[in-house]
């Protein structure tokens, strides 16, 4: 009984803090600690998603919509084109290479004017700045991935005799596996970056707009709603990719940190 | 001689290898409009771009621009370090049990997307030069605390003890033993927070600015001034891609004792 309770107390640390915090943020304003015209409390900002749910849960489809869109369409270019770039054709990737770290640095939200020019105001700039945001990181970590296999693993099976199909199967993939994963969390939180602030600067809806608008109407729970809403949809994002990378990688020992 | 001199050649040559996609990229950016198969109302050709940066110099506000954006930024960013690094150290080192209470809740701050804190920044410190360097702040703050901590716990727990066998008092080991171990950490967190502070600040000039780069490309995208709007967009990629070499650089000269990963 005792080592249960050690056991959930130990599961439970990391939820006491934010008890803690939570319990603080309720309560400060009944102390003049902060004022609740600037700072609504958790309560508060319940009770404005209570109010809107429809509306709330028609943000969040069209923003975690468009967010998907472009990252999959990103993850079905660059994972193909990354195997293609690091396990078929070194010489091409040498000669890219260069082209595509620049774009991957390149500021991504210094470019969404230039979107805007060539893709018009509506969802096609939208899907590309998502679009673009995701691909370089993905693709140089597909890259890379592929490119470190170790090579005695590849001639080890060349030896047992597999054909190319097995050993890009069976050898490359899931050794490359980490980084792609990598590569698809990085992708992940850019495109939640970006589609916030491509909605904030130009959009009719999606959670973006809604905290510009709240913000313009000074609806000050509702821009509190938005924040939190967004914090939590990106938190949940990577763990989902988190859960799926230890489902499929299951022959990777965990490394205690 | 003669070797050198086909060394310097040879290196000149691997250079040029190297950055030749970016040079052909550029090649057909600038021959596109020229011979009409990119139209020159939306792509404006670089060799035009570089005219129009003499124009804005000579005109006098581009200089202005610049400044105020890398004041803006650079205030941020150490405003963050002054408070991320001790903080880090503090947390890392000396309070473990406390780190594990907070750290779930300094992640989930740190997954806060900015963009949705700046009208909450706005609120609070009003339109101005804080609420952006506020912005600049707190996202530079995540990277650095992280991984001043990673850095302080991943210390090799053997070299705290020989120290501490040699008789090394608190300071002396903070000074000699700790902080050169997490430098390499403390630094990459510099550098993690320097690209996403030049990111977030242009983002944050594009939203509610009259001054900066953020601005100056916003303005000009909704005057329709295309020239403008490539130059200032060159303009944010080349001084981000310089902020981040320069980072290299000093990382190079700091570590000198950390010898380099081929990869």
């Amino acid at each position: 009984m005792k080592y249960k309770l050690c056991e959930l107390n130990k599961k439970m640390i990391g939820f006491y803090g934010f008890a803690v915090i939570l319990i603080f943020w309720q309560v400060a304003p009944v102390f003049n600690l902060i004022d609740t015209q600037f700072i609504s409390t958790p309560s508060m900002i319940i009770e404005a998603a209570a109010k809107i749910p429809v509306e709330l849960l028609i943000h969040i489809s069209t923003s975690v919509q468009r967010v998907l869109l472009g990252y999959f369409a990103a993850i079905l270019t660059a994972v193909p084109l990354g195997i293609l770039l690091g396990g078929w054709f070194p010489r091409v990737n040498k000669f890219l290479n260069p082209l595509f770290q620049l774009f991957g640095q390149i500021n991504a939200f210094s470019l969404f004017p230039l979107f805007i020019l060539f893709f018009g105001t509506k969802e096609l700039s939208k899907f590309f700045i998502i679009y673009w945001s995701c691909i370089w990181p993905i693709l140089s970590m597909t890259t890379l991935g592929v490119k470190n296999v170790d090579p005695l693993l590849i001639k080890s099976a060349k030896s047992i005799g597999a054909n190319k199909f097995i050993i890009f199967k069976d050898v490359i993939l899931p050794g490359a596996a980490r980084p792609i994963f990598s590569g698809l969390s990085v992708g992940a939180s850019r495109g939640f970056l970006m589609i916030i602030a491509a909605e904030m600067l130009g959009s009719s809806a999606g959670l973006g707009w809604f905290i510009s608008n709240s913000s313009q109407n000074n609806i000050v729970p509702r821009i509190y709603l938005g924040a939190v809403t967004i914090a939590i949809l990106s938190y949940l994002f990577n763990y989902l990719i988190k859960n799926f990378e230890n489902s499929i990688i299951t022959w990777k020992e965990e490394a205690n940190v | 001689m003669a070797d050198s001199k086909k060394s310097i050649i040879g290196k000149i040559k691997d250079k040029f290898i190297d950055s030749l996609s970016v040079i052909l990229f550029f090649t057909v950016w600038e021959l596109g409009p020229r011979l009409g198969f990119l139209k020159s109302t939306f792509v404006s050709p670089p060799s035009e771009i570089f005219l129009y940066y003499i124009k804005l110099i000579t005109e006098g506000n581009l200089i202005s621009h610049i400044g105020i954006s890398l004041f803006r930024s650079v205030i941020g960013f150490f405003l963050a370090i002054i408070v991320g690094v001790p903080l880090g150290f503090l947390l890392g080192g000396w309070f473990k049990t406390f780190e594990k209470l907070v750290e779930p809740v300094l992640k989930f701050l740190g997954q806060f997307n900015p963009f949705s804190l700046f009208p909450i920044f706005i609120l609070i410190l009003g339109i101005g030069e804080a609420s952006k360097i506020a912005m600049i702040f707190w996202v530079c703050l995540w990277p650095v605390i992280f991984n001043t901590t990673t850095g302080v716990k991943e210390l090799d727990p053997l070299l705290i003890k020989a120290g501490r066998a040699m008789g090394l008092d608190k300071l002396k080991m903070l000074i000699k033993i700790v902080l050169p171990g997490a430098t390499p950490y403390i630094l990459n967190g510099f550098k993690l927070a320097s690209s996403t502070a030049f990111f977030m600040l242009i983002a944050a000039e594009m939203m509610g600015a009259s001054r900066g780069l953020g601005w100056l490309v916003w303005n000009a995208q909704v005057n329709y001034q295309i020239p403008k709007l490539y130059a200032g967009t060159g303009l944010i990629s080349a001084l981000g891609l310089t902020i981040d070499r320069l980072f290299k650089l000093c990382e190079k000269r700091i570590l000198v004792w950390k010898q380099q990963a081929v990869s």
